[in-house]
């Protein structure tokens, strides 16, 4: 008999753990049924700034309706779940309905953070016309549907999210402002001086940031006109969105009684603990970390689906090493581990290219890579995350791991007869010496004698030496 | 930054540049012409290329008995250092000249006569099938062997011994690009465009394959692409010599293959070159491929593959920019546990971009072993019968059947894989038959298969030298080399070629369709295997073939002989064989190609704290496989004597090593010694061995037996090791 798995949201979390949990055979196991509030199979949110850009929801859909029902998994989208009776294994949806499990993971993701803002919602408590999130593909669908060209838009938010709203809004041409709370951008990702630089990079493309501030307000009655600021300043808007960072949600396990902190709170094996029920992403705290990015995520789910299918009974989930990597605003960021040196000990290297935009800052302990930020330079993210992952001792001059290319350039003295392991200097020394035809400079250092391959290249470097002998 | 761009200079005028070559003595034609004689044209004996060449057995002077055939199409006269001193072995004093036999594991090998010798072997089969019954009779076979002897080894297997278990080396080679191509192409031939086509298409991308070392002659179609303004991409984690003429090296993490495919594609999609017209036309399974490359973001991948997202965008637009784009594939994304999906991985960018069957475009895998291509379809394969037909089909079963002149119900089942087979020995599997396989240096884990040989009740080898594995068995028997008889090959590009007997053979040994002849006779099956020549078998074997889709049956050795080569399939007397495959329709019922969802994962042992770098095995040019017949060349082992081991300049740092000092390395299951080559040519995660030789330097000590699960590829290219500084016992 086949037990019973519900997954509580259908986000990217969930559509990960559906794949790794039939990537092991779960069907046989398990009869799946998930419950998502949005009206679409799971998509990939990373993605959502495309469908500001005018993609569309299949674009970015990573599970059709049929990918459920191939599998046999049901699927019942536009549905809340409002708790657990986890006394009777059963949960409980807004409609009232209720389903019977006998393992439960919630996988329930964020809400956006809404700041306290006067005036921001109209007579019937919703958000007034102009004001959106940035959350969903119906957000997003909304937001394109209202921007028009040459309004205003105020972005509230300079972090991930909301620079990358405000990306996507200045591409259709709007007028955009970035109102930061934080005294510098991309505060979780990056130091000041890597705020400065992403700053630069932002107002580059038209777009103009305020940071520091606290936005206060929304002017306009029916719709919004325009965002009040802390220092009294009005700016006029004809539209506001809301990307100021996440907060996990944990309604569903609060009214279930399973224990919360910041999240839901969960061992190594993602289990909570109230017997039989998971919680996998974003809504989920291990070990007191919250993590908000698709890597660790990935980890928890393989680690669940191990489990839950007996896969390997012996998985355990141990925590994350936090790497991210984006274009923000048409600027490479990466970022891993700490930002800011925590100890007396701890190495900072700094490599500031003003003029260039480029910024490059390394954190290290014992010898070790333990942090790293980069604005403006993509290439070098690769080799730092190696050696953050890796946790590889680094060379004695730090600097070595900010080189381009672990791997050397083409050698000063190439082999040209791989056959007999002639060297061009060789060649060229035996063509001075007067081997000015192939079959000459083949007798006197046996190159091209072999497999013959690499004729061509002695004639070009006889003609090449002879020529300047010449002149 | 792990990728290099090399600026490609305009200026050379190609036409004067030939022009000068001319002047200078240099052409393809450069080696002395004489008519194209057919009873000097032959082959080497060595990898998959099956460069002609032309064997003249009355000159004294060993340098220049052998010569490049400049007739054949394929390597134009060329040839490596292995194929011009390949002569070196066919009189060589190390040769097994007599049988031998044991008359105790405990005693050492005696000269024996051939009667005593086949005796013993047809006595212990026997045995054990009547005290184990007929599946404890396993037989491994190998992708050396001509078309021929690998056919009459299937059939020995199945009629003579009635068992299942038959497998082959090939196993550790092909299996996964073959089982990938069946399953996205429905047929697997490693090249579905002669090797000529490399010359005309725009980009070509070699995942994992350093064929300026494993198949030398092929660069001169490099080189006349590159001339043609064409630009070459290499993938591997070590700037091989191949990488070293490419105009771009991505420097891709060991076994992240698959991973880099999918962010590729993702890529693809994102910048709107797929192909959709065709995506529509000629494939299935696009959309689960496509919503699986979702979640390639290229900051993942580029974690994952330590390839920056400049050089991957780079190398998607060349590709979907240039009017033709091959993708060939070579072992070292294959010889994973994750081979076939990383082959699927490839196939699908190729399938998005619409390459397959257009010209000079489309996926092709480069194959490794001399008949590697032949010999994985004619039936040594545990799950196939001849012609590529399988043993599970019934129809496949029938037609088989009906020309051994055998019931069907009689034919075995599906047998255990390469791996699995050797694993067995001591116990389901009693008794071993190798013919042209040194299994004891090539398979993975190489303590624990040498521990399963020695636990056998009974190991018979079949080769020409004596070696790791030799040295284990109960009757060893002679046999003759290449150029001492005659057969078909099948080369890398599916074209029947033919091998030809250009010199006497030694007295002494005989050649394997005369021991299996032997064989069948002793165990009551004579009648079923009564053939005196190569071309009797062959005339059996393509009637077998017939059908099947790698069918033979409108090749004869004429038709061979007027052309150069025919490629199959060639289904009647009139046919003329098929260069080219899928201009119109793939292989699979429907006509379409198939896209896989593939995802990346780890390997089978994943570095850690205690095993923390990457190893990686390859080849050298001197050195063919295992060594055993290149180890005895004094000319190649004069070039490369040792196995070197390749590690990143801040690794020797770390741990203290020079240049040419002693270096052990351990693996969660062994223990090898390799000589250091400091070299900046690495990933600085990644170390580097080949795997030619045998006992304390072998690196497949440290291999592992983590097998793919469709193909039972063994994981050759991944294993988690640390450094033991200085040699074993030192410190």
């Amino acid at each position: 008999m086949k037990k019973r798995l519900a997954i509580v949201g259908n986000g990217m979390a969930a559509g990960r753990l559906l794949d790794d949990l039939f990537r092991r055979n779960a069907g046989a196991r398990f009869d799946v049924t998930v419950f998502g509030e949005e009206a679409h199979g799971c998509y990939n949110r990373i993605l959502l700034g495309r469908i500001i850009g005018g993609s569309t929801t299949d674009d970015i859909l990573t599970k059709p309706r049929a990918w459920y029902a191939d599998r046999g998994v049901a699927f019942h989208s536009d549905t809340r779940v409002t708790r657990l009776d986890t006394a009777a294994r059963k949960l409980v949806t807004a409609a009232g309905a209720e389903f019977a499990f006998d393992a439960c993971v919630l996988a329930t993701g964020s809400a956006p953070f809404v700041p306290p803002l006067d005036n921001l919602k109209g007579a019937d408590d919703c958000p007034k016309v102009g004001a959106f999130l940035f959350r969903t593909v119906d957000d997003c669908e909304r937001i394109r549907t209202y921007a028009r060209p040459a309004s205003t838009a105020v972005v509230l938010g300079g972090g991930l999210l909301g620079l990358e709203a405000a990306k996507a809004l200045s591409d259709l041409g709007l007028h955009v402002t970035v109102v930061h709370l934080p005294e510098w951008l991309m505060n979780l990702q990056v130091d000041r001086l890597g705020g400065e630089f992403v700053r630069r990079a932002v107002e580059k493309l038209g777009i103009f940031v305020r940071t520091g501030v606290a936005a206060t307000g929304i002017v306009g009655e029916t719709k919004v006109e325009g965002v009040t600021l802390k220092t009294g300043e009005i700016l006029s808007a004809d539209m506001l969105v809301i990307a100021a960072g996440i907060r996990p949600r944990t309604d569903v396990a609060v009214a279930s009684n399973v224990p919360v902190k910041r999240g839901i709170v969960v061992n190594d094996l993602l289990a909570t603990a109230v017997p039989g029920v998971y919680a996998v992403g974003e809504c989920a705290e291990h070990n007191g970390t919250v993590y908000g990015i698709v890597p660790p995520i990935w980890e928890q789910c393989e680690t669940l689906a191990d489990l839950l299918t007996g896969a390997n009974p012996t998985a355990r989930y141990r925590g994350s090493k936090l790497y991210t990597k984006l274009k923000v605003a048409g600027v490479d960021v990466s970022s891993m581990g700490l930002v800011e040196p925590q100890f007396d000990t701890d190495e900072v290297l700094q490599v500031i290219e003003d003029r260039r935009g480029i910024y490059r800052k390394l954190i290290v302990r014992d010898g070790k890579l333990v942090g790293g930020v980069t604005v403006g330079d993509g290439d070098a993210a690769p080799a730092l995350a190696r050696w953050f992952d890796r946790a590889d001792p680094l060379p004695a001059n730090r600097l070595d791991v900010l080189c381009s290319g672990d791997i050397s350039p083409a050698a000063a003295d190439p082999e040209i007869c791989n056959c007999h392991h002639v060297s061009a200097s060789t060649l060229m020394a035996a063509i001075a010496d007067g081997c000015t035809t192939l079959p000459a400079l083949s007798a006197a250092t046996k190159a091209g004698t072999g497999c013959g391959s690499c004729r061509g290249q002695l004639a070009n470097l006889i003609l090449k030496t002879a020529k300047t002998a010449a002149v | 930054m792990l990728c290099s761009l090399r600026e490609r200079s305009s200026d050379a005028d190609p036409l004067a540049e030939r022009a000068e070559h001319f002047r200078l003595g240099v052409s393809v034609l450069s080696l002395p012409l004489s008519p194209p004689d057919l009873a000097f044209r032959t082959h080497c004996p060595y990898c998959a290329f099956q460069c002609g060449i032309r064997m003249d057995d009355t000159v004294a002077d060993e340098a220049r008995r052998i010569q490049g055939d400049p007739h054949f199409p394929v390597n134009n006269g060329q040839l490596c250092i292995k194929g011009w001193t390949s002569s070196a072995l066919l009189r060589h004093p190390a040769r097994l000249l007599s049988p031998l036999v044991r008359d105790s594991r405990s005693q050492p090998l005696r000269e024996a006569t051939w009667d005593e010798a086949l005796d013993r072997i047809a006595d212990a089969m026997r045995r054990t099938r009547d005290k184990h019954g007929a599946d404890a009779n396993g037989v491994f076979g190998s992708g050396a062997l001509t078309n021929e002897k690998a056919y009459l080894l299937g059939k020995f297997a199945r009629v003579a011994l009635g068992t299942a278990n038959i497998d082959y080396n090939g196993r550790y080679c092909m299996s996964s690009a073959a089982a990938g191509a069946n399953r996205a192409f429905g047929i697997d031939r490693g090249m579905p465009f002669p090797v000529s086509d490399i010359e005309h298409a725009a980009v070509v991308v070699l995942v994992g394959a350093n064929c300026a070392d494993t198949l030398p002659p092929i660069m001169q179609w490099f080189d006349r692409q590159k001339r043609q303004g064409g630009r070459l991409v290499v993938l591997d984690p070590r700037r091989t010599a191949t990488a070293k003429v490419a105009d771009l090296h991505l420097a891709v993490t060991p076994g992240t293959d698959l991973a880099l495919a999918n962010g590729l594609l993702y890529l693809l999609i994102e910048e709107g070159h797929l192909n959709a017209e065709y995506v529509a036309r000629r494939t299935v399974g696009f959309e689960a491929a496509r919503a699986t490359a979702l979640g390639y973001h290229p900051a993942h991948v580029e974690r994952l593959t330590g390839v920056p997202e400049a050089a991957m965008r780079q190398l998607v637009r060349w590709m979907a920019a240039a009017p033709s784009c091959m993708i060939l594939s070579g072992r070292g994304a294959e010889q994973h546990s994750k081979g076939v999906d990383t082959v699927h991985a490839w196939i699908n960018l190729a399938l998005a971009l619409g390459l397959p069957g257009k010209p000079y475009s489309g996926w092709a895998c480069l194959t490794g072993q001399g008949n590697g291509q032949g010999g994985r379809e004619h039936g040594q394969k545990a799950d196939q019968l001849p012609g590529y037909q399988l043993i599970e089909n019934p129809v496949h079963r029938e037609r088989v059947a009906a020309v051994w002149g055998v019931p069907a119900e009689s034919l075995p089942r599906k047998g255990l894989s390469a791996y699995e087979l050797l694993d067995a020995v001591g116990g389901a599997v009693k008794s071993l038959f190798v013919m042209g396989s040194n299994v004891a240096v090539a398979s993975p884990d190489t303590t624990r298969i040498i521990g399963r040989l020695k636990s056998s009740d009974f190991l018979a080898v079949c080769d020409a030298f004596p070696n790791d594995t030799t040295a284990l068995a109960d009757v060893v028997l002679p046999v003759y080399q290449w150029a001492e008889e005659d057969g078909t090959m099948t080369n890398f590009e599916g074209r029947v070629i033919r091998r030809r007997q250009t010199t006497r053979p030694p007295r002494g040994p005989r050649g394997d369709l005369d021991i299996l002849r032997e064989l069948a006779d002793r165990l009551g099956h004579g009648e079923r295997f009564a053939f005196r020549t190569a071309g009797e078998v062959f005339a059996e074997f393509r009637r077998a073939t017939a059908g099947g889709p790698a069918d033979y049956s409108g090749i004869s050795y004429e038709k061979i002989d007027a052309g150069d080569g025919v490629f199959w399939p060639c289904p009647t007397e009139d046919h003329p064989g098929t260069p080219h495959l899928f201009a119109d329709r793939f292989h699979h019922a429907d006509g379409k190609a198939k896209f896989f969802a593939v995802e990346h994962r780890p390997g089978g042992d994943a570095p850690d704290a205690e095993f923390p770098y990457l190893f990686t095995t390859g080849r050298y040019k001197e050195h063919y496989n295992s060594g055993a017949q290149t180890r005895h060349v004094p000319r190649l082992t004069d070039a490369q004597p040792l196995p070197r081991l390749q590690l990143h300049p801040t690794v020797a740092h770390r741990h203290r090593i020079l240049t040419d000092t002693l270096v052990s390395l351990e693996s969660r299951r062994g223990r090898a010694e390799f000589t250091a080559d400091v070299t900046a040519d690495i990933r600085p995660d990644t170390l580097f061995a080949p795997f030619h030789w045998g006992g304390r330097q072998a690196a497949n000590v440290l291999t592992g037996s983590a097998l793919d699960p469709v193909s039972r590829m063994p994981e050759f290219k991944l294993a988690a090791v640390r450094i033991v500084a200085g040699p074993e016992g030192s410190k």
